[in-house]
């Protein structure tokens, strides 16, 4: 396995649990369920590049960061990650980086959205590493 | 008794106490009768975050819940906590990324008898005139930064100052619609890049823009006093800061993870990150909040007057013959420095309401003086299938609840299982059969906001009346809806 996600049943949110055998795998499954539930379905047009540079204190922080990235490039630039490659995280005791390469497209008009992402919340995120696989759930306030 | 391993007493019929163990620093109190809690409370983790707020530095009193209570993030919903200035903290936790998300109801002259033949007119371009669904932008063009700005610092009166509004609409509102501490300096260039094309747009979700007919009057006096008569047309406008909010909420999250740090808060939920309202973080915090605010504010106020204009336009009528005046609006995701008594002394405290109304009593100057005789207007959406509820604020609600109510209904299905729920069946055609007329961007809005997706929020609003926290003045149902 090298990653997954699965939404889970939640009353008043979206919630997810993401699974990966790396922590990169961990953080591209978060992309492809933040993808999946902003638009509804996996679209191939990657036609344009940005590349990703972040920081943060811990790993839950910096997918919180991460994931909220895509929603700001989303939301004010109407830019939408379809892909993330190249992505290299590191964590030790003085925080986290990452640095990522995201493909993906520039939307015109108002954009076409299943689901408005609020923010990616805190709530009950730990990833947790057990016999080579990370895994953590996530919620979305929608 | 005991829920997830967390001890009830029953101290009334509909209030009980979680006793103070461990690191709490006060008693845990929620407003909920024996039936909300066999029916919603036990698979829940809102009793954990209750005693979770009682962690706070300085926090006051209890940690209190209102009947609507459900799990949030860090505070659960329909939890309120005062803080003390000298040690206590604020959380962002405490207020919700939908920072001063709230509810304005406006009354009108209309007679729902005379008008029901033209509501379907009515709201189909009520939803032409308001901006609704997710990425939709504003009817008001995209602002400058400095015009933002404004916006952020002057709340409501940016709209009176642009045509938008009237003096009375600022008299009416919660705060009067601006927070004057505001500072524009402590909100982020990515919530102000979120913010500006976001002027007067409903939001989706939850979010609603409603015409309702009222329905029941419970006091008459306080009905009076408020305008309202039976069969009236009333609109109601539930939405809040948008995306300007939801990024102020995420940067201070973060700064407020950092200083939790700091100053050596232990915290049991990441979601409570906190600083001393009176250090830096917690200042700025408290500032870029009051901005946000302000921005919702002033979002409510330019999408009233929207549809001010679509009635004007759809009844052929002036202002004056449709007499179209501002009720009241409320917030119900903030944090305020109010006075309230703690023991024998008044103290000015943090007050977190986070999905709880403001709910001041009859003789308060914080509220309009046309309202001091009776009390403060206290706004309770239900659902779009319905009934919503206007109640006022008593004395019992400052000498226990820190002058605060319930804020609405609470899910009962997730979404996922509301669509489920919604297959092959006609919810247009369900709603129409009652007499509503709905409007909204996708069918699956429909379908997630449907009433079985909802608690009746009579049982909420019920509870807070048995206990006398909140009166009962009249009960509204909708009779058109426009949704995102």
């Amino acid at each position: 396995m090298s990653k997954s996600y699965k939404f889970i049943d939640h009353t008043a949110d979206i919630a997810v649990e993401l699974t990966g055998s790396s922590l990169d795998e961990l953080f591209i499954a978060g992309a492809e369920a933040w993808l999946v539930t902003v638009v509804g379905e996996i679209v191939n047009e990657q036609d344009d590049l940005i590349d990703l540079e972040l920081s943060s204190a811990s790993k839950e922080e910096l997918l919180v960061t991460f994931l909220n990235e895509l929603n700001y490039l989303l939301t004010t630039k109407k830019w939408l990650c379809l892909a993330v490659h190249s992505i290299k995280i590191f964590d030790d005791i003085d925080g986290c980086e990452l640095s990522a390469e995201l493909k993906g497209t520039k939307l015109k008009g108002d954009l076409p959205l299943k689901q408005e992402i609020k923010s990616v919340t805190y709530h009950q995120l730990e990833i947790i590493a057990k016999e080579g696989n990370y895994s953590t759930l996530v919620v979305f306030d929608i | 008794m005991h829920i997830g391993g967390i001890e009830l007493v029953k101290v009334r019929e509909n209030l009980w106490e979680i006793p103070a163990t461990g690191q709490m620093r006060v008693t845990g109190r929620i407003y909920i009768s024996q039936d909300m809690i066999e029916k919603g409370l036990k698979d829940d983790e809102a009793l954990k975050q209750v005693v979770n707020v009682a962690h706070l530095p300085g926090i006051e009193k209890y940690s209190l819940a209102m009947p609507d209570i459900h799990w949030g993030y860090g505070f659960p919903i329909g939890g309120v906590a005062a803080t003390n200035l000298n040690d206590g903290v604020i959380s962002p936790g405490g207020v919700g990324y939908d920072i001063n998300c709230g509810v304005r109801i406006a009354t009108t002259n209309l007679e729902h008898e005379r008008v029901k033949n033209r509501i379907d007119g009515l709201i189909s371009k009520l939803f032409n005139a308001v901006p609704t669904g997710v990425g939709a932008s504003g009817a008001i063009i995209k602002l400058s930064t400095a015009d933002l700005k404004k916006v952020l610092t002057k709340g409501s009166i940016w709209a009176l100052e642009n045509d938008l509004g009237s003096a009375s609409d600022i008299d009416f509102t919660e705060e009067s619609g601006t927070l004057k501490n505001a500072d524009t300096e402590v909100v982020s260039k990515r919530a102000f890049e979120r913010g500006a094309d976001q002027v007067g747009t409903l939001g989706s979700g939850n979010h609603f823009l409603e015409v309702d007919v009222v329905e029941e009057i419970y006091d008459a006096k306080v009905a009076d006093v408020f305008g309202l008569f039976l069969g009236q047309i009333v609109i109601q406008i539930h939405t809040g800061s948008r995306g300007l909010g939801y990024q102020v909420c995420d940067d201070y999250l973060k700064v407020l993870l950092q200083a939790s740090n700091k100053y050596g808060f232990k915290l049991p939920d990441k979601q409570l990150a906190c600083a001393p309202i009176n250090s830096q973080e917690g200042q700025d915090y408290l500032a870029a909040m009051q901005a946000a605010a302000n921005f919702a504010w002033n979002n409510r106020q330019v999408i009233m007057h929207l549809a001010k204009k679509v009635f004007q336009d759809t009844f052929s009528m002036s202002e004056s013959e449709l007499g179209f005046h501002l009720l009241y609006d409320v917030c119900h995701n903030i944090a305020k420095i109010e006075k309230h008594k703690i023991g024998k002394e008044e103290k000015e405290v943090c007050v977190h309401r986070k999905g709880a109304t403001r709910a001041f009593p009859p003789g308060s100057k914080m509220i309009p003086a046309k309202y001091q005789g009776v009390g403060q207007p206290i706004l309770i959406p239900g659902d779009m299938g319905r009934y919503s509820y206007i109640l006022v604020g008593t004395d019992k609600a400052m000498e226990e609840t820190f002058g605060s109510s319930c804020h609405g209904a609470g899910r009962n299905l997730s979404r996922t299982k509301a669509m489920k729920s919604a297959k092959g069946r006609d919810l247009v055609g369900e709603l129409k059969q009652k007499g509503i007329v709905i409007q909204a961007k996708g069918y699956k809005t429909i379908a997630e906001e449907m009433s079985d997706a909802y608690k009746d929020v009579s049982d909420v609003v019920d509870v807070m009346h048995k206990e006398g926290i909140t009166r009962k003045v009249a009960k509204i149902r909708p009779v058109g809806v426009i949704k995102g």
